[in-house]
C-alpha cells in the first residue's frame, strides 16, 4: 500500500467544511482577480480555519477546522466569513456564494499561477477556465478504510437531496439556464467524474487505485472528480455535489445534515451497497439539478418513484435520533421547513432577478447576503 | 453666374465632420501600427499622429482647425472623466483611510518638490506655485485609457485611478486659487482670489449634484434597459460639458463631480451599469491627436533641460508620497512603485488651463510656460508606456494570454 492509498484514521463523524467563494468588484460585480491581494490582506487579519486559493484568480476557498458539532462549526465559518469580508472590504471588492456567477464570461478567466493548476489547463484546455464555478465539500471523518467505502456508496443515494438542498446556479453566462444546479453539468465534462466504481472494501478500492495508477489515468485521489470521494489522507469521505449555498449559515446546515446522516448510515448499517443505486444515479442526479426537490427520486432497493421532497422527509425523520445526539437538531428543523416552504437559494436568485431586472444587481444582493454588511457592522 | 455654380469652390472649406473623420482615421492608423509594430500603447501613436499633423510636423491641425475640432475633444474629455468619477468610490476612502492618506501625500509631496526645484531654479515662487500645481494631476485619459486598453483589472489599476481623480481635483483648485494671486498681482481684488475657486468648487459639485439627482430619477423612470441608460448616460455627459463651459466652470470638476455622485447617490441601485468607455472609443482618439497637435517640439530645445528637473522632482515627490504608505495600505509588496510609475503621466487638461492663463497674463514667465509645455510633450510620449508597464508588471493586464 503506497501512501497515497493509506487511509489516516480519524475520529468518526467529525465534519469539516470547504466553500469556494467569489470573488467580485464592486462595481459592476463582475468576477475581479484579486485572490493574490486578498490572501496578502487577510495574513494580517486574524482567523481560524484556512483561506486558500483556487484554479482561477477570482475564486478563493475557505476550509473549516475539524468540528465536531453544528453550533461550533457554524460560529467558526462565521469567525472566518467575517474576517474574509474585512480583507475584501479593505480591497473595495466584494465577495459572494452561489454554485455559478450569473454573467461572467469563461474565457475572461485567468488561472491561478500554480504549478498544479496550470497542469490542469494543459490537460483539460477551456475546460480549466469553465470550472469557475464554485461547490461546497464536506468532510466526514471515517474510522477505517472499509467503513469510508461503505459510506460513499450509502451516499451515493443521497446525492440528489444534497444537490437540491443546496442549488444555487440557475445562471450560467448571463442566461437562466433552466436548472436549479447548473454547475454540476461543469463538472461531468470532465473524463474522471462520476462516482467511486462498485468496490466492497479497501483493499479492493486500493486494487483499483492501483490499476489505474498502473494505466497512468490517474496519479493521485485528487485526480477523481467523483460526487464523493473517500480522502484517505484525512481519513475522511469527501461530499463534493453541493453548490456554494449563499450564506455560511446554510453551508453549516448542509453539514449538519451529512454528519446526522453518516451517523445514521454508519451506526445502524441499514442497507447493503447496492449496484442498482447506480442504475438510477444519473437519473436522479439529473432530476435532482434540473427541477430541485421537485425532481422524480427512484429509490433503487424498492423500486419506487416519489417526488424527491419526500424522500428527505423520510430521511430526517430517520437520521432524528443521531441528529439530536450531535446537537443538529435545530440546523435539521430548518431545512425541513425551508424544503416544505419551497424556499431554496435558487429561487432566491431568480426571485432578486424578478425584483431587479439586472443580473449585476443579483450578484451585488448575493454578496450583500454571503457578506453580512450589517451584521459585521454593528 | 457660370453653368458650373453647383460645384464647390476652392479652396474647400473647412467641414467639422470631415475633419473628425480625417483625425479619426489619422489616429487609428497610426495608433493600430504602434500597437502591432512596436509593442506600445495606441494611445502612443495617437499623440505620434497628432504630432505629426500639428505645428510640429506638417501643420495641418492649426489652431483654427484644433477650434473645430473642440466639440469632439470636450465630448472625449467629458466620458473620459466621468468614467473617472464612477470609479472614485468616497466609501473605500473611508474604510482604507490610509489609501486616502496615501492620495493627500503624494499630492502634498510632489507639490513641495516641484516647488522648490523651480525656486532653485530661479523661477520666481508664484509662478513656480503654479507650474507645481499642474504637475500634480496625472492626466485621467492617459491613465484610465491604457487601463482600458489592456483591460486591466486589480488593485495597482483601481487604486491609481482613484488617486488620479483625487490628485485632478486638487490640482484643479490649487489652480485657480494661484491663477486668482496672479489676477491679484495683475490688478483684480482679493475678492477674486477667494471667490473664483469658490464659485469653480461649489458649482461644479451643485451642477454635477444637479444632473446626479436627474439621472437617476430618469433611469428609475426608463426601468433597467441598458440601451436607454447608455443613451441617458452619453446625452448627460454632453449636455454637461457644454453646460460647463457656458457657466465657467471647469469641465473636469464637473464631470468628475457627476460621475462620482451618481454612483455613490444611488442607493437603490437604479442605474444599470454602463461601459461608457466603449461609446467613447472615437472621442478618445480625437482627443489624443488633437493633444499631440498641440505640442511643440520646440519647446524642447528651449526649456528641455529645466522640464526634466521638473519631471524627476514630481516623481520623486509622488513615488515618496505612494511608497511611504503603500505598505500600511494592504496591497502586495511591489505594488507601491508600480503604482507611483501609474501616476507619471501628466494632465493634458491642467496643460491647456496654464496654456489659456499664460496668454491671459502678458506678465507671465513664457520660460515657465515653455517648460510645462516640454514637460507635457515628454510625459505625453513617455506616460502611457510607463503606465502600460506598471499594470502588466503587476499581473493586471488582461490581454490575450500566451498559451
Amino acid at each position: 500500500m503506497t501512501s497515497e492509498t493509506m487511509f489516516t484514521q480519524s475520529a468518526a463523524l467529525t465534519m469539516g467544511v470547504e466553500l469556494e467563494l467569489q470573488i467580485l468588484n464592486s462595481r459592476d460585480y463582475n468576477l475581479a482577480h484579486d485572490a493574490a491581494d486578498l490572501l496578502t490582506v487577510l495574513e494580517k487579519i486574524e482567523h481560524p480555519g484556512e483561506v486558500k486559493p483556487e484554479i482561477t484568480e477570482s475564486m478563493i476557498e475557505l476550509n473549516s477546522s475539524i468540528q465536531t458539532r453544528h453550533d461550533s462549526l457554524l460560529a467558526e465559518l462565521r469567525a472566518i466569513r467575517n474576517a474574509l469580508a474585512e480583507a475584501a472590504r479593505r480591497l473595495n471588492l466584494r465577495i459572494a456564494g452561489g454554485g455559478s456567477h450569473p454573467f461572467h464570461k469563461w474565457s475572461e478567466r485567468r488561472i491561478f499561477p500554480t504549478e498544479r493548476f496550470r497542469h490542469v489547463v494543459e490537460v483539460y484546455g477551456y475546460l480549466a477556465k469553465q470550472f469557475t464555478v464554485f461547490g461546497q465539500h464536506i468532510h466526514i471523518g471515517c474510522p477505517d478504510g472499509d467503513s469510508a467505502i461503505y459510506l460513499c456508496h450509502m451516499l451515493s443515494r443521497y446525492i440528489p437531496h444534497f444537490i437540491a438542498m443546496s442549488a444555487s446556479s440557475p445562471y450560467q453566462q448571463g442566461t437562466d439556464t433552466n436548472y436549479q444546479s447548473s454547475r454540476l453539468n461543469t463538472v461531468s465534462a470532465f473524463p474522471l467524474s462520476g462516482h467511486l466504481p462498485f468496490v466492497q472494501s479497501w483493499d479492493e478500492f486500493t486494487a483499483y487505485f492501483e490499476k489505474m495508477r498502473m494505466f497512468r489515468i490517474a496519479e493521485s485521489m485528487k485526480d477523481f472528480y467523483w460526487d464523493v470521494r473517500p480522502k484517505p489522507d484525512f481519513g475522511t469521505v469527501e461530499i463534493r455535489v453541493l453548490d456554494t449555498p449563499l450564506t455560511v449559515e446554510r453551508a453549516a446546515m448542509m453539514a449538519a445534515f451529512a454528519q446526522s446522516l453518516a451517523a445514521y448510515l454508519l451506526a445502524e448499517h441499514p442497507l447493503k451497497p447496492l449496484e442498482d443505486v447506480y442504475l438510477v444515479y444519473k437519473y436522479n442526479r439529473f432530476q435532482a439539478c434540473r427541477y430541485g426537490f421537485a425532481g422524480t427520486y427512484i429509490d433503487a432497493y424498492t423500486g419506487q418513484r416519489c417526488p424527491l421532497k419526500d424522500d428527505l422527509f423520510a430521511a430526517l425523520e430517520r437520521v432524528r435520533p443521531h441528529s439530536a445526539a450531535l446537537g443538529a437538531t435545530g440546523a435539521l428543523e430548518t431545512l425541513e421547513q425551508e424544503v416544505k416552504a419551497g424556499t431554496s437559494d435558487a429561487a432566491w436568485l431568480r426571485q432578486a432577478h424578478e425584483k431587479t431586472g439586472s443580473l449585476n444587481d443579483v450578484v451585488r444582493m448575493q454578496s450583500e447576503e454571503w457578506m453580512q454588511e450589517e451584521a459585521a457592522i454593528s | 453666374m457660370t453653368e458650373f455654380e453647383f460645384l464647390p469652390r476652392f479652396p474647400l472649406p473647412v467641414n467639422p465632420l470631415a475633419l473628425f473623420g480625417v483625425l479619426l482615421l489619422a489616429g487609428v492608423l497610426c495608433g493600430e501600427f504602434t500597437r502591432r509594430v512596436l509593442n506600445l500603447p495606441r494611445i502612443t501613436g495617437y499623440v505620434l499622429s497628432g504630432l505629426a499633423l500639428g505645428s510640429s510636423g506638417l501643420g495641418l491641425l492649426d489652431a483654427t482647425m484644433r477650434d473645430y475640432a473642440r466639440v469632439f475633444v470636450d465630448i472625449g474629455l467629458g466620458l473620459v472623466l466621468f468614467e473617472l468619477g464612477m470609479r472614485l468610490d468616497l466609501a473605500w476612502l473611508n474604510r482604507d483611510r490610509w489609501l486616502a492618506m496615501m492620495a493627500g501625500a503624494e499630492c502634498v509631496l510632489s507639490f513641495a518638490c516641484m516647488f522648490g526645484a523651480l525656486v532653485w531654479f530661479d523661477i520666481s515662487p508664484l509662478h513656480a506655485a503654479v507650474a507645481a500645481a499642474v504637475g500634480v494631476s496625472s492626466s485621467p485619459a492617459v491613465v484610465l485609457l491604457v487601463a482600458r486598453e489592456l483591460k486591466a483589472e486589480g488593485q495597482v489599476t483601481e487604486r491609481s485611478l482613484n488617486l488620479v481623480a483625487i490628485n485632478s481635483v486638487v490640482a484643479v483648485l490649487a489652480l485657480t486659487m494661484l491663477l486668482s494671486w496672479i489676477h491679484q498681482e495683475y490688478q483684480s481684488g482679493p475678492v477674486t482670489m477667494v471667490l473664483h475657486p469658490l464659485y469653480l468648487l461649489l458649482g461644479s459639485l451643485l451642477l454635477g449634484l444637479l444632473a446626479a439627482h436627474l439621472t437617476l430619477d430618469l433611469a428609475r423612470w426608463l426601468q433597467k434597459r441598458v440601451e436607454q441608460h447608455a443613451a441617458l448616460l452619453l446625452a448627460m455627459i454632453v449636455f454637461l460639458v457644454g453646460a460647463s463651459s457656458v457657466l465657467k466652470l471647469s469641465i473636469l470638476m464637473v464631470m468628475l463631480s457627476f460621475g462620482m455622485l451618481v454612483r455613490n447617490l444611488d442607493d437603490e441601485h437604479v442605474l444599470m451599469s454602463v461601459d461608457t468607455g466603449r461609446l467613447g472609443q472615437i472621442f478618445y482618439i480625437v482627443l489624443f491627436v488633437a493633444i499631440g497637435a498641440v505640442l511643440n517640439v520646440a519647446n524642447l530645445a528651449v526649456s528641455g533641460a529645466l522640464a526634466v528637473v521638473f519631471i524627476a522632482a514630481r516623481f520623486v515627490g509622488k513615488s515618496v508620497g505612494v511608497l511611504s504608505f503603500a505598505h500600511l495600505s494592504g496591497i502586495r509588496p511591489g505594488s507601491g512603485g508600480l503604482l507611483s510609475l501609474a501616476l507619471l503621466p501628466m494632465s493634458g487638461g491642467a496643460m491647456a488651463m496654464t496654456l489659456g492663463s499664460a496668454a491671459s497674463y502678458p506678465g507671465f514667465d513664457t520660460r515657465l510656460a515653455g517648460m510645462v509645455l516640454a514637460a507635457s510633450l515628454l510625459l505625453d510620449l513617455a506616460g502611457p508606456l510607463a503606465v502600460q508597464f506598471a499594470l502588466r508588471r503587476a499581473g493586471e493586464s488582461h490581454e490575450e494570454e500566451k498559451t
